[in-house]
Parts: structure tokens; C-alpha cells; sequence
């Protein structure tokens, strides 16, 4: 009975507030539809990134304005939109409806599920353009995002507001560490909330991740925007948008989200296709001009918030494609240039069995040092440099034979700190596990393994660790600096293992 | 040739509010075919900007009023059932809506929008 005197109260409401009200509509008329592009007539009140609506049901958002004209991507199929037909303005900009009920969803760039699952009700509405959190607004970035992968922690840290690009060949293992990554979130003290937005990926792809993410149980903090293969242009270039917008509204509760954008290189050939539709003149490799920009605003809505602000953070991991090694292609030194820092990997390096494939010495991370804990920052010290230098004297000393002892010696801690980098996919290591790894190694404490039994010991040793020194991982993942006592525990610990060890 | 010509070329084809059939088909046969396509859209959009659509369930109206209200615009009126007491006008790219229609929409989607 409440509710029936509610909705009665409420008609009335509307009904009184009615009474001098006219709805007035911008509308226009279709004139050209050309692959997924309207360019319609009339619409004098249209602005930039408005929802127009058609009469089929169909909607747009518009990307020109014209003296006479405007031109429109379509956000739904629309082959059945022909010259004449009546379009009106909306009154609404491109958003998303998010809220907390997203997180384990797989959902479209319009927010529709395509999971099986019901519609997302009562969500907030998240502009997918929205200008960067200002200098005021931020902090440095100062605390770590752990990826669980040992040469990246140690050598190239992210931390929690970062943009780390991971750029390579096809097959490098580039979706791999950013999977890892998103895996190792559910360690830790502070959850990340992670958004993994495929674009332009097969839809097999991209199944094989969500069935990864749900197995390791990684899906409930993870929201997946999907805009594949199949998809219009104009889906795929609003993509990455959408998922900073969810990661905002997140960021917005003072949350750390985790972005990965996979990936733009694709995202910008949607963007290349619908500029050449919408005939804006093509530059450098047929991009448009505004290329640059279309990722330097999207990758500046990645932040690290300050205390009033709440604190949240946005991490994004943009990914790459090159071609043959080409880094210094259009949209890769765009994007180098854009991010704090790039992981660049190697196709020979995984073909010859070092995953993942990091070639340290043209990976970087540039604020991600700031965040490193003293833990990891202590063991890993001098590891970047003398990989780099084992690195230079590997290739040189192929065409000499005689070597002087102290080379050797550098080849061979060079060969082990190569060999301990190594480490199988979807296995993140917490960070006890990575400082023990890495110390052993850069002690001197294996110098007496085989390097073909590296895997196998480390593997065993991290089980005996957790077995009989808990003690020693639990003061290790304090994220202190392992204090002598703490190395004295390590050495005896690993002279204990050695023993067992066959 | 260029847009501001052809913009040009459509104003000079009016005579006060109505095309000058003369000068049109001098203009016309001057015109190449695709400039020719362009001419004819500039005068429909012309036209579209000269003219007013009311539309109402009866058809009894009062030109005058409307005249008032909207000077130098050719009003032309026609008759919509469909729109339950009230009024639409079409000026151009702009639509406004007084009717009952409207009304009852905009409590139809307020409901769903507020209620499951």
C-alpha cells in the first residue's frame, strides 16, 4: 500500500511539474552511411561526444561537427540506416554504468554483459572522456605494485600509479606478465582491483584469459572489457576508455586499480580506420593527426591520488605489438615517450628458453624505483648492472677463446642471474620468495649448482623455506631490509637445502 | 567549387522568402554535377531554415498567431492524431513537443527509470 501511494504521489509530482514544460528535440536527417560512419544533416546543437539516437533504436556518438553537417560512429551494427532517415540528440555523453557489482563480470564497452549474467542496474554513470586528474590532485608515486615476476620486481618495479608499457613481438609473452601480474594481485595486504580490456582480440583469446583468471581466482577482483575482433571500429576505440572509466569510479572510493590495455596497438588501427572513414587527412603510416593524443589522454588518466583525495591510484599496463623488433615504429615511440617506463621483450630471448623474454637493457621503469620496499631494493641492488655487463661480454667473448679468471667468473654469475630470472607462466612469487631467490644467487651461495637444476632447486627450496623456515619468508615479507641475522637464517638455510638437494 | 560560393549562390537564388525560379535555372545549367548536387542541398537546407511544421490533432489553426511568433518563416500546418491534445513545431532542426503524448512518455520512462 506504501508503494502504491508512492507512485501515486509521484505521478502527481511529474504531472505538477509538467505543466509548462515543452520537450524540445535537436533532430536531424541521415546522409551518407558509410562503414559504421553516419554523416547526418541538420543537428545544429549537437557537441562533441554527444549519444545521438536513431529511429531503429540504434545509437551513435558524434566525433565531427560541420558547418552543416555532423558525423557520427555508430555504436550498434546499423546496416539498416539509410539516407533519409531521422536521427535526434540525446542530451547525454558516452558513459558507462559501473558500481561494485561489475567486479567478476565480463561485460562490452556499453556496459552490457556478455557473460550470461544480468544487466548491471543502478550503477554509477562513468564518462568515458573526462579530463586527467590535476597536479594538485596527485602524489608521487611511492608505493609498489608487485608483480610476482622476479626480473620485473627486482630490476624494472612498477609502482601504484604508474604507466609501464610492455611492448614486443607477437608471441613474447606480453599478455603472460600482465596476466601474472592481475594472478598476483589476490596476495595482496591491499587489494588492487584489476581491468583487463581486450581490443581487437580473438574472441578465443580472449576466453582462454577469462578461463585463466577464473581458475586461479582471480575473476572476483577483475572486470573484463571485451571489444574483439569482430566488433565495429568505433567499439574497439572506445574500449580502453571504458575501462579507465570503471577504473575511476573505483579510484574515485580511494581503491588502487590496475589497468591493462590489450592492446593499442590495435586500438590504434580502429582509430586509424575510422579517421580514414571520417576522411580527416592521414598522416605518418595513415594515422590521423591527433594519434598521439588519442593515447597521451587516455594513459594521463592513470594517477597516483594524495591523501585528500583519497589515496586511490590508477596502474596501467599498456601493451605494444611491434613488428620484427621495431621499437622505433609511429605508435611505439608514441607510447614510449607517453609512459614512465617500457618492458620491452625479445623474441630470440623466448625462442632460446629465457621467460620471460626482458631485455634488461632496453626495459625501464622510471618512477618505479621511488617504490621499490628495501626488501627487494637491497638483494637487487647490483643485479641490472651486472646482467647488462654479463650481457656485452657474452657477446664478445663468442670470438675470443681465452679468458682472463675474473671474466669467467662475471660470465658465469651472469649465466646464474640469468638462469634464476627465468620463471613459468601464471606462477607469480610472493616477494619472501623473490628476495630469497635473488639473494642466493647474488651471494654467491649457488655458485656451486648446476645452472641446469637452477629451476628444479629453486622450486624445491621455496618448498623447503615454507616448510622449515617460515620464520625467515615471514621477515623477509615485511618489506624491510633483511637485517644480518635474517641473511645468517638465509645462509644457513640454503647450506641446509644444499645438502638435500640431489 | 568552393562551399562559399555555392552558399553564395543559394542566397542570391531567393527573392524575398522564395526561390526565384529564373535565377535558379541560370544557376542550374552554369553548375557541374557535382557541384549541382551540392546547390540543391544548400536550398534544401535553406528551405528547411525558411520553414515551420506545426502539427496538431485538429485542423483548425490560427496562422496569425503563429506568424507572430515565428516572422518570415513559411508556416505550413498538418494534421497528427497520434498526438493527443497539444502541439508539435518543426523549425528547422529543432523540434518542440507540447502534448499529451509527451506527457505520458515522460512518465513511462521516469517509472521505469525509478522502479523494477
Amino acid at each position: 500500500m506504501i508503494d502504491n501511494d508512492k507512485i501515486i504521489q509521484t505521478l502527481e509530482k511529474k504531472l505538477m511539474s509538467f505543466n509548462n514544460d515543452a520537450k524540445t528535440q535537436n533532430v536531424g536527417t541521415v546522409v551518407k552511411n558509410t562503414d559504421g560512419v553516419i554523416v547526418a544533416s541538420g543537428l545544429s546543437k549537437a557537441i562533441m561526444g554527444e549519444i545521438v539516437l536513431f529511429k531503429d533504436g540504434n545509437s551513435g556518438t558524434i566525433l565531427n561537427l560541420d558547418e552543416d553537417s555532423v558525423s557520427i560512429i555508430l555504436l550498434g551494427v546499423g546496416s539498416d540506416i539509410k539516407e533519409g532517415d531521422t536521427l535526434k540528440t540525446s542530451g547525454q555523453m558516452l558513459g558507462i554504468e559501473v558500481s561494485d557489482e561489475l567486479l567478476g563480470r565480463v561485460i562490452n564497452v556499453l556496459g552490457d554483459p556478455l557473460d550470461g549474467k544480468p544487466k548491471l542496474k543502478n550503477g554509477k554513470n562513468m564518462p568515458l572522456e573526462k579530463i586527467a586528474a590535476g597536479v594538485v590532485d596527485r602524489e608521487p608515486v611511492n608505493t609498489p605494485l608487485k608483480t610476482g615476476i622476479k626480473a620485473i620486481d627486482s630490476m624494472i618495479p612498477i609502482g601504484r600509479g604508474q604507466r609501464e608499457l610492455i611492448i614486443g613481438d607477437r608471441q613474447t609473452g606480453k599478455t603472460a606478465i600482465a596476466i601474472d601480474t592481475i594472478i598476483n594481485q589476490k596476495n595482496n595486504k591491499k587489494p588492487v582491483i584489476c581491468i583487463y580490456v581486450a581490443i581487437g582480440q580473438k574472441q578465443s583469446t580472449v576466453a582462454q584469459v577469462i578461463d585463466r583468471l577464473t581458475k586461479e581466482g582471480a575473476l572476483s577482483y577483475s572486470v573484463v572489457v571485451l571489444a574483439s575482433a569482430s566488433d565495429q571500429a568505433s567499439l574497439q576505440y572506445l574500449a580502453p576508455y571504458a575501462g579507465i572509466a570503471i577504473a575511476e569510479y573505483f579510484l574515485e572510493k580511494g581503491k588502487d586499480v590496475l589497468v591493462v590495455f590489450d592492446d593499442l596497438t590495435k586500438h590504434a588501427w580502429a582509430y586509424r580506420q575510422i579517421s580514414l572513414v571520417l576522411r580527416r587527412p592521414a598522416g605518418r603510416e595513415a594515422y590521423p593527426g591527433d594519434i598521439f593524443y588519442l593515447h597521451s589522454r587516455l594513459l594521463e588518466r592513470s594517477v597516483k591520488l594524495n591523501k585528500q583525495n583519497g589515496g586511490g591510484s590508477i596502474t596501467a599496463l599498456p601493451i605494444i605489438e611491434t613488428q620484427a623488433n621495431d621499437i622505433s615504429a609511429y605508435i611505439p615511440t608514441n607510447v614510449i615517450s607517453i609512459t614512465d617506463g617500457q618492458i620491452y621483450l625479445q623474441a630470440d630471448l623466448f625462442n632460446s628458453g629465457i621467460r620471460p623474454a626482458i631485455n634488461v637493457g632496453q626495459s625501464v621503469s622510471r618512477v618505479g624505483g621511488a617504490a621499490q620496499t628495501p626488501a627487494i631494493k637491497s638483494v637487487s641492488g647490483k643485479l641490472r648492472l651486472e646482467l647488462a655487463q654479463y650481457n656485452s661480454l657474452a657477446a664478445f667473448a663468442q670470438f675470443g677463446s681465452e679468458l682472463d679468471s675474473a671474466t669467467q667468473k662475471q660470465l658465469d654469475r651472469g649465466k646464474r642471474l640469468t638462469e634464476i630470472l627465468k620463471q613459468p607462466q601464471f606462477a607469480p612469487l610472493s616477494e619472501s620468495l623473490e628476495v630469497l631467490s635473488i639473494y642466493a644467487v647474488t651471494s654467491g651461495l649457488m655458485d656451486d649448482v648446476a645452472i641446469e637444476s637452477f629451476l628444479r632447486f629453486e622450486k624445491d627450496m621455496h618448498e623447503f623455506a615454507k616448510k622449515r623456515y617460515p620464520n625467515v619468508l615471514e621477515k623477509l615479507s615485511n618489506e624491510e631490509k633483511p637485517t644480518e641475522d635474517t641473511l645468517k637464517q638465509i645462509k644457513k638455510l640454503l647450506e641446509e637445502f644444499k645438502k638435500r638437494f640431489d | 567549387m568552393k562551399r562559399k560560393i555555392i552558399d553564395k549562390l543559394v542566397a542570391q537564388s531567393y527573392k524575398q522568402n522564395d526561390l526565384d525560379e529564373k535565377k535558379v535555372n541560370k544557376i542550374a545549367a552554369l553548375l557541374s554535377k557535382s557541384d549541382l548536387k551540392r546547390y540543391i542541398n544548400g536550398l534544401k537546407l535553406q528551405d528547411m531554415k525558411k520553414s515551420l511544421i506545426v502539427s496538431t490533432p485538429i485542423n483548425n489553426q490560427d496562422l496569425k498567431k503563429f506568424q507572430k511568433l515565428f516572422p518570415n518563416k513559411k508556416i505550413a500546418f498538418t494534421k497528427d492524431p497520434s498526438l493527443m491534445l497539444g502541439i508539435r513545431i518543426v523549425d528547422n532542426d529543432m523540434v518542440y513537443e507540447f502534448t499529451l503524448k509527451n506527457t505520458l512518455h515522460k512518465i513511462i520512462s521516469y517509472m521505469q527509470e525509478n522502479y523494477d
